[in-house]
């Protein structure tokens, strides 16, 4: 008996609330899904990702003009594509989008923006209006909801500190520090030693207390990592969180970040660099998925919590507000939606947003999760176009 | 760590004293705590609780003719005082202006064990706290004198089993292993003999007194002494020896800084104790000012009851349930009055297990996020059984911040307060929670800086004092 048909049948027999989490039933009578279960990753880019340079509006006059000193040639840009093109170090995302699987929503923001990263940060994370304030982050709030009591392994969360996106009522994440140590759990805990005998024991301790690590070391036993990823810290987090997706943990939602993308000075160079860790890292993921035959179960969803200022300054750009996001997997439509962003018509030197990031979560709960995002306050209407 | 903050935890049960001890000087502050007065006034739930021989006898007596309906009945009545007992003793710790007299408490009754388990009897459970607590910075050896003539003692003991011609040696072992002198000082002998001397000590209204009939008046050897020994010549007799002071001087520096006592420390204030004729007084007063000079912060782990006091108290959070508390410290293997054995809780290491630090960080995150401690939360918590979620109800909290600072002054605030030390990394991931343009007079400022808090909490480095 495969898993889906269990979990119908114990649905049935136990009228599908004593048992199992709700979640997990709805995945037995959903009708939509093709094969398993669906789950979403986010990428957030922290530091307020400059969209301006990352999907490039090469054909514009005025993006040459505003930025003198940090514009992108048009000769380097790729995936030309209606005006729009990528940075050249995402070349993996263009040819994602060839290959019809990423799409771009173009200048997705909040009203009433805000500059700061810890605030917006806290905005994007709470998906509250940018001048009221929660105590749960929105999928948290929805982790609530849909788990009966708690279900520790829901949300995955690949960060040294807990993510407030995901933190509700109820304990239904965890944060995984070092996804190395699942590896290595019969051996010796690896510690580094410090010079107080206590504290060693104590971190020794700490590191064996992750709750929810048998329903971990369960799913990495069952998968292997198939094809080889570069060395990067993103990358890791993704291999891992590849494994766990291809062994089955049914976790919901899986979270990283990658830091680094305050580009106040030497942004050219910097962004590069981020650039290319962002493309190849999700290149890999994305190709690993794909040939497991589950890219169209995981959609992966890469933010930042604002853009940059369009014009540059200096050798940098100063915090902005609406830029591009970007959606990969999840039998997205692979197309680009909103407008080009208007460098004619600025707030403050600033581009005006045009879709509201939550329109976008309302879309990724609705369509993904099978879930009424108005549960959770979103009064967003979701983006449509987005997934097939 | 501020000395301030390390020493209030140590001191007492939470950073609640720091400030006091900043204004009034180390000095000042134990000779306040010297000085403070206590409640002498029995508690309300012991009025009906059996008291003398006489009163025993007669709930025997009910207890044995009554029908299992009011067997039950007053089983459970019993039960009652003891919760009261130990709820009336962790609010005493919680609220002392002066909270050191209350810490010595525990120190004692970890080191004269006596369970209420085995003693049952919840008034003399009262009077072998009060010895404690009357005599907790009095001298050694008088404190020793009281408590082996208490009937809670005599009980925990067995000593109502020895008798002259059929010897129990439990008593008199651990007076000797235990209690004053440790193991390796004294000889087999010396517990044969001690015990006849002990023979016939038993239960009084008032404290033990011997029984006539059952007691030893024989001429016994005891370190080489020989008379006619009672309990009081015993002790007289222990403490003219030369290895007398370790012990005991090891273990209160256990118990206030070291998990792992330097032994030249151990000689150095032993000497000194018995230059002071085993007064505790200023045996504590030498430690203090002495070890407070140094830097030996991160030399112990917290204790359960420092854990959830600091917690409560940083937290600010009113109306604490202190029914809660002691079914927290139960959990986390620190009972009051119920030590598993005669030797007390180890502590040291032996306070976290893997399971002990989940349920830390669980109760961390509880608190953390505005629900209350309750006992029906915590049976989840080690059952797994799931909580209807109406069952919390939840309130603001919030930590003490300045917040005229910037993220980094409020996270070296914190970290002052609360850590030992601060590795890089976690000082990355402050930053990272409270970032630089974090503002601190934003209204909801105290969310951040509580998750800020929270994240702290489950350092390895905040289970160190």
């Amino acid at each position: 008996m495969n898993r889906r048909n269990f979990l119908t049948l114990t649905g049935t027999f136990t009228g599908g609330m004593l048992v199992l989490p709700s979640f997990l039933h709805a995945f037995g009578s959903q009708s939509n899904l093709i094969n398993g279960e669906q789950c979403i990753v986010f990428v957030q880019l922290n530091g307020g990702n400059d969209g301006l340079n990352t999907f490039i509006p090469y054909d514009d006059p005025l993006y040459y003009e505003l930025r003198t000193k940090i514009a992108l040639n048009k000769d380097a840009v790729v995936g030309k594509n209606k005006g729009m093109a990528f940075h050249p170090s995402l070349k993996d995302f263009a040819q994602m989008q060839q290959n019809g699987d990423l799409t771009v929503i173009q200048n997705v923001g909040y009203p009433e923006p805000i500059r700061s990263h810890f605030r917006s940060q806290e905005i994007w994370q709470t998906a509250t209006d940018s001048n009221k304030y929660i105590n749960e982050g929105w999928l948290g709030r929805f982790l609530d909801l849909q788990c009966n009591g708690h279900q520790a392994t829901a949300g995955i969360n690949l960060d040294s500190i807990d993510n407030l996106a995901l933190k509700g009522v109820e304990p239904n994440f965890i944060t995984v520090k070092d996804p190395d140590r699942f590896k290595v759990k019969s051996k010796e805990e690896n510690v580094t030693l410090s010079k107080n005998p206590h504290l060693d024991f104590v971190r020794k301790i700490a590191n064996s207390v992750t709750e929810g690590s048998d329903e971990i070391q369960k799913a990495l036993a069952k998968s292997k990592t198939e094809i080889s990823y570069p060395k990067t810290e993103l990358s890791k987090n993704l291999e891992w969180i590849a494994r766990l997706i291809k062994g089955n943990l049914n976790s919901k939602v899986y979270y990283t970040s990658l830091n680094g993308f305050d580009t106040h000075d030497n942004q050219l160079s910097i962004h590069e660099r981020k650039l290319t860790d962002l493309n190849d890292s999700i290149y890999s993921f994305y190709s690993d998925l794909k040939e497991a035959q589950l890219l169209q179960n995981v959609t992966v969803v890469v933010f930042s919590e604002f853009g940059r200022r369009v014009k540059d300054n200096g050798n940098g750009t100063d915090h902005g507000t609406a830029a591009p996001m970007f959606i990969i997997g999840g039998n997205n439509k692979g197309t680009i939606l909103g407008k080009n962003p208007n460098l004619a018509d600025l707030d403050n030197g600033d581009l005006k947003h045009e879709i509201d990031f939550r329109s976008v979560y309302a879309s990724l709960l609705k369509e993904k999760m099978n879930f009424d995002y108005s549960k959770i306050g979103i009064a967003n209407k979701p983006v449509s176009g987005l997934f097939a | 760590m501020k000395k301030s903050s390390l020493w209030s935890l140590r001191l007492g049960f939470s950073g609640k004293q720091a400030s006091t001890i900043e204004k009034l000087g180390l000095e000042k502050f134990l000779k306040h705590s010297y000085d403070s007065k206590f409640d002498t006034e029995m508690p309300a739930f012991l009025q009906d609780q059996p008291k003398t021989t006489l009163e025993l006898k007669q709930v025997r007596e009910l207890v044995k003719n009554s029908d299992p309906e009011t067997k039950k009945e007053i089983q459970k009545k019993e039960n009652q005082a003891t919760a009261a007992l130990k709820k009336w003793w962790i609010a005493k710790m919680r609220n002392d202006e002066f909270p050191l007299r209350e810490n010595m408490v525990c120190f004692w009754h970890n080191h004269f064990v006596s369970t209420s388990q085995k003693v049952k009897i919840n008034y003399w459970i009262y009077q072998h706290n009060m010895i404690l607590r009357e005599n907790a910075f009095g001298n050694f050896k008088d404190l020793t004198k009281q408590i082996l003539k208490s009937n809670a003692m005599v009980r925990y003991l067995d000593n109502g089993d020895n008798k002259k011609g059929k010897i129990n040696e439990n008593l008199s072992r651990e007076l000797l292993e235990l209690f004053t002198i440790g193991i390796g000082n004294y000889t087999e002998e010396d517990i044969k003999n001690g015990a006849k001397a002990l023979a016939g000590l038993n239960i009084g209204d008032d404290g033990a007194v011997y029984r006539k009939n059952i007691e030893d008046n024989s001429d016994k050897t005891y370190f080489g002494k020989t008379g006619n020994w009672k309990a009081d010549d015993l002790v007289d007799i222990i403490f003219e020896q030369k290895n007398i002071p370790y012990l005991i001087t090891r273990k209160i520096l256990k118990w206030f800084i070291y998990d792992n006592p330097p032994e030249d420390l151990v000689i150095y204030y032993g000497d000194y104790f018995r230059k002071q004729k085993f007064e505790i007084e200023p045996l504590l007063t030498k430690i203090f000012t002495e070890e407070f000079k140094k830097e030996n912060s991160g030399n112990k782990i917290k204790d359960p009851l420092v854990y959830i006091l600091q917690l409560c108290d940083e937290l600010q959070i009113e109306n604490v349930d202190d029914v809660a508390i002691m079914a927290f410290i139960k959990q986390q293997g620190m009972d009051l009055y119920n030590q598993v054995n005669v030797k007390g809780w180890d502590g040291g290491n032996s306070w976290l297990t893997s399971q002990i630090y989940l349920q830390r960080n669980n109760t961390s995150d509880l608190l953390c996020s505005g629900k209350s401690l309750n006992r029906k939360v915590l049976k989840t918590m080690v059952n797994g059984v799931e909580k209807e979620k109406s069952e919390y109800e939840k309130t603001a909290v919030k930590v003490v911040f300045d917040s005229n600072g910037n993220n980094k002054t409020i996270i070296s605030e914190l970290s002052d307060r609360l850590l030992f030390s601060v590795s890089n990394s976690a000082q990355k991931d402050m930053e990272n929670l409270l970032k630089y343009d974090f503002d601190p007079k934003d209204p909801h400022a105290d969310f951040a800086v509580v998750r800020v808090f929270n994240y702290i909490t489950k350092l390895p480095e905040y289970q160190l004092i």
